[in-house]
């Protein structure tokens, strides 16, 4: 277990900027996800923090040593990758012997690690196979027991789930997290689906053309959001962002008139991005302090438990829930109900909250 | 009386495509098309390699009318010849010192062209070190002699040295001409084996590499246990096509050694040329011939076999 002090970390590919100096300071045994769209500068963030780049700017520091010179070997960290690397020649025990042959350890004492992770991972009937003769839930197992069996101070994850089909990924994420309560281990894992993020993240990091624009608890990154982006990438459907004028009562949204008490210093006539979670739009019956509002239903998503309810307000299309059993049909005006107390404002230039 | 409906027969799919015309036999189509390329092949390859096995088992062929058949005879006489046998000796050294000279000498600059350089360095590199690969075999024989002759370059640059005091005579000395033979061999013929390699190299995945880095693997690890058995299969396959070629390699040994000095090159492919074209002995030459495409006919269906395998 180690803590990891990531300060004023830059990179450069020629002249272009990738990473603006990003400060991230992880706890020893916290699981810190990083998190962002493609392209903005997680991986790199992960890969500089393996001695995979070369740092232009800026200090990591593991423990009490700072890495920015040291290989990837000396720096303690274990990596699990993307498309696994397994060494294709190797079976399952030579894959995850390897690193410990190489630091000459007694053979004993390898097999015995071997077998004790294997045993963990379910791998022992695996350990003679080789890579291709297994499964791609298998072959993530095999990375993570090669990661497992260095007892490295601090584990990356470079994406690991992404070539899994849902279920399966869904079946691993539980496992990485049950992984993570028993070996304590300072964990930073690298995904771009913030579903992954908030189920396994003791803090979230979301980055955003290599800055990042919020850090905390998923509780904070979520309920909480700084920014438009942070607010718009978290959640699954994503939070409504509407573009509103402001009126002397509470806001324009598309024809209609919403009353709501604003944050102090907007001002009618202002314009501001007003966002609202779909879980905060239910049907006026459902939520009696809601504001309520009537609009018409585009479309109706049955997910089983809950519908997702897309409907107009002018030119903005905004989605809310409901129950599964619920009856709305498509094409009817509905009542709704908008619970404010769980709005948000963003400026409309900015994208910075108002609070 | 209803009738009852006839359902129209919808014309099948098949019925509906085909074209008014149809050739005789449908299924024989597409050896028609094969037919000028094998018959092409026929007559520049199969009739050649009749008439060489027939000339191999008559006597005086070509010289004579009317050549006496004389079954396996030159077959015997060959196999008691010890100039054949030293010609085959030779003809191993040759081959298993190109073969590997190539191999170390590909693999190692494949190695070097496929690192992380600037691109235009890279491909500067790349057209150069192919460059062994265009020329003739004349040009490369006659560059070679003149580099290696006892007052040629190479001499002269050792003698300013102080490496040696009088000049070597690389080619001609019967201690040092085979090796000297295996150098050119290995500098003409590694281009082909870089490039396999270079593309074999350019399918591992860069992954692979930096799991070894942080597995804490050093060059030699990462050559070992990622490059290695990643190239595997193309090593083998090269190796072997490189073997069949090398083995039956004539004008490179004939432009520069010519065999000599004395018998101390004298290769099979050489051997056959002396014969046949000094000696006028073509019944052994072709006797010798044939001797060589068996052997490189065993090659061939090994190679065969290992591509199969790996398709």
């Amino acid at each position: 277990m180690s803590r990891i002090e990531i300060s004023n970390l830059v990179k450069m590919y020629g002249s272009h900027k990738a990473l603006h100096g990003i400060d991230i300071s992880i706890q020893p045994g916290e699981f810190c996800v990083l998190v962002g769209p493609s392209g903005c500068g997680k991986s790199t963030t992960l890969r500089m923090v393996a001695g995979l780049e070369t740092i232009s700017g800026g200090e990591i520091a593991i423990g009490d040593r700072v890495v920015n010179g040291l290989r990837p070997k000396e720096r303690g960290i274990a990596m699990v990758f993307q498309n696994y690397a397994l060494y294709p020649a190797k079976t399952v025990r030579g894959n995850m012997a390897f690193s410990l042959k190489l630091s000459k350890m007694p053979k004993a004492e390898i097999d015995r690690r071997v077998n004790e992770v294997a045993e963990i991972l379910e791998l022992t009937p695996l350990l003679d196979r080789k890579p291709a003769a297994l499964s791609g839930g298998q072959r993530q197992r095999v990375a993570m027991g090669r990661a497992i069996v260095r007892d490295p101070e601090v584990f990356l994850f470079d994406e690991p789930l992404s070539n899994l089909d849902a279920k399966l990924r869904g079946q691993m994420r539980a496992e990485i997290k049950r992984l993570h309560q028993r070996l304590e281990n300072t964990i930073i894992y690298v995904t771009h689906d913030q579903v992954e993020a908030m189920t396994l993240a003791d803090r979230i990091v979301i980055m955003r053309d290599g800055r990042i624009e919020q850090q905390g608890t998923p509780d904070a990154v979520f309920h909480d959001p700084d920014t438009v982006f942070v607010a718009g990438f978290m959640g699954s459907p994503p939070m409504n962002l509407v573009d509103c004028m402001v009126t002397p009562g509470g806001l324009r949204l598309g024809g209609t008139e919403l009353a709501c008490t604003l944050p102090e210093g907007l001002r009618a006539g202002d314009r501001v991005t007003f966002g609202i979670r779909p879980d905060d739009i239910r049907p006026a019956a459902d939520l009696p302090g809601g504001v309520p509002v009537t609009l018409p239903v585009d479309l109706i998503e049955q997910l089983g438990t809950e519908k997702l309810v897309h409907f107009r307000a002018g030119p903005h299309e905004l989605i809310g829930k409901t129950g599964g059993r619920v009856d709305l049909a498509e094409g009817t005006e509905q009542r709704l109900a908008f619970d404010m107390a769980h709005a948000f404002f963003f400026d409309a230039e900015t994208g910075q909250r108002i609070r | 009386m209803p009738t009852a409906p006839v359902p129209t027969p919808t014309p099948d799919k098949e019925d509906a495509v085909t074209p008014s015309f149809r050739l005789p036999t449908a299924a024989g189509t597409p050896y028609l098309f094969l037919l000028p390329g094998l018959v092409i092949l026929g007559a520049l390859l199969s009739v050649p390699l009749y008439k060489v096995v027939e000339y191999s088992l008559y006597d005086n062929v070509i010289v004579e009318r009317n050549p006496t058949f004389v079954g396996l005879d030159n077959y015997r006489d060959i196999l008691g010849d010890p100039g054949y046998w030293s010609a085959g000796f030779n003809t191993i050294v040759f081959t298993v010192g190109s073969v590997i000279g190539h191999m170390i000498v590909g693999i190692g600059l494949a190695l070097l062209v496929n690192a992380d350089i600037h691109p235009r360095a890279r491909t500067f590199f790349r057209s150069m070190l192919v460059l062994p690969w265009i020329f003739t075999a004349v040009v490369v024989a006659l560059n070679w002699q003149l580099l290696l002759n006892p007052f040629g370059l190479l001499n002269y640059v050792l003698d300013w040295l102080g490496l040696i005091t009088e000049p070597l005579d690389w080619l001609g000395n019967p201690d040092l001409a085979m090796w000297s033979l295996l150098v050119i061999s290995t500098w003409r013929g590694y281009p082909f084996i870089m490039v396999s390699f270079l593309s074999g190299l350019q399918t591992v995945p860069k992954e692979l590499y930096e799991a070894a880095e942080i597995d804490g693997a050093g060059f030699w690890h990462k050559f070992w246990h990622v490059t290695l058995p990643q190239l595997k299969p193309v090593i083998f396959g090269v190796a072997l096509l490189d073997l069949i070629w090398t083995f039956q390699l004539f004008p490179l040994v004939w432009l520069t050694t010519g065999g000599g000095p004395g018998r101390a090159t004298e290769v099979l492919s050489t051997l056959t040329f002396r014969l046949a074209f000094v000696d006028f002995e073509f019944a052994r030459a072709a006797t010798v011939a044939v001797s060589i495409l068996i052997i490189s006919a065993a090659f061939t269906v090994l190679y065969l076999r290992n591509e199969a395998r790996r398709l």
